[in-house]
């Protein structure tokens, strides 16, 4: 395996999900592309701005990327904006991903992710 | 937490940057910061920089670049920017070249801050309208004119 796509939010368990996944990077001495998405429907539903869920959504993403450093994980940031799981499925695709790490508390229909992906995808809890 | 208006002194934005080579642009980045004393080990920090450099890119794509560093060899959170009319290699995701490079030197011990700082710049930069006007600027004040205008 050579490429692990963590897909990144900001969920409790998230931090769990991230050093798993660059534990297992580091041991497999794979590159690991961590995915942010900013849905532009989610802030009328939970009442917050979208900037400031770009914000929060780079600050994760540096959290992981600064884990990644010290672990010597090579890592690249991705920051889209639409709907997360079309893009999680279709980034992890042409990055050619060979796995998908998400946190168990993510707010991806995990089943949904799971049937849609043609990648194998691992929920950390 | 500082704006990034206010770390980025301006004797640090260089507007023409000369070199066409990433380790290049970083030293000539990195010089005006050795300069304000913000950067006490040159080569300690240069080293950091391209560590990471070497490990991950630092191009977020749309033509901007933030190659960062958070080490012992710095003594306050600063930064610096530079713009290549011709473009510099960051090994970008889109595979396009940087033109405008922002340079981040981070204390060791203030991560918090030091994040803070790289995910306001990056959501900054995603702005079509900094971009056009960073890229228009045409005098230090002008890049921090745009900057002030737009940050939150």
């Amino acid at each position: 395996m050579q490429r692990i796509m963590l897909y990144v939010e900001d969920t409790p368990g998230m931090a769990t999900a991230a050093a798993w996944a660059l534990r297992l990077a580091r041991d497999m001495s794979c590159r690991v592309f961590a995915l942010s998405v900013v849905d532009p429907d989610a802030p009328r539903r939970r009442d917050t701005q979208t900037s400031d869920a770009e914000e929060r959504a780079w600050n994760q993403l540096y959290e992981v990327e600064d884990d990644a450093f010290q672990k010597n994980v090579r890592i690249s940031l991705l920051l889209e904006t639409g709907d997360p799981l079309p893009k999680l499925i279709g980034l992890s695709t042409s990055y050619d991903a060979e796995l998908i790490v998400a946190s168990a508390d993510c707010r991806l229909t995990c089943s949904e992710l799971v049937r849609q992906s043609n990648r194998p995808v691992v929920f950390v809890k | 937490m500082a704006k990034i208006s206010e770390l980025l002194p301006r004797s640090a934005i260089v507007l023409n940057l000369q070199s066409k080579e990433k380790f290049e642009v970083i030293g000539e980045l990195v010089r005006p910061l050795v300069a304000t004393g913000a950067i006490t080990e040159e080569s300690e920090f240069v080293s950091a920089i391209v560590r990471r450099e070497n490990m991950e890119s630092t191009g977020i794509g749309v033509g901007v670049a933030i190659p960062h560093a958070r080490t012992k060899a710095v003594s306050s959170i600063v930064l610096a920017f530079g713009r290549s009319d011709s473009g510099v290699d960051f090994n970008s995701l889109d595979g396009k070249p940087s033109h405008l490079i922002f340079l981040i030197a981070a204390p060791e011990e203030q991560k918090t801050e030091y994040i803070m700082t790289l995910a306001r710049l990056s959501k900054l930069l995603r702005k079509d309208e900094v971009r056009i006007g960073l890229n228009k600027a045409g005098s230090p004040d002008d890049v921090l004119r745009v900057i002030v205008q737009h940050e939150s």
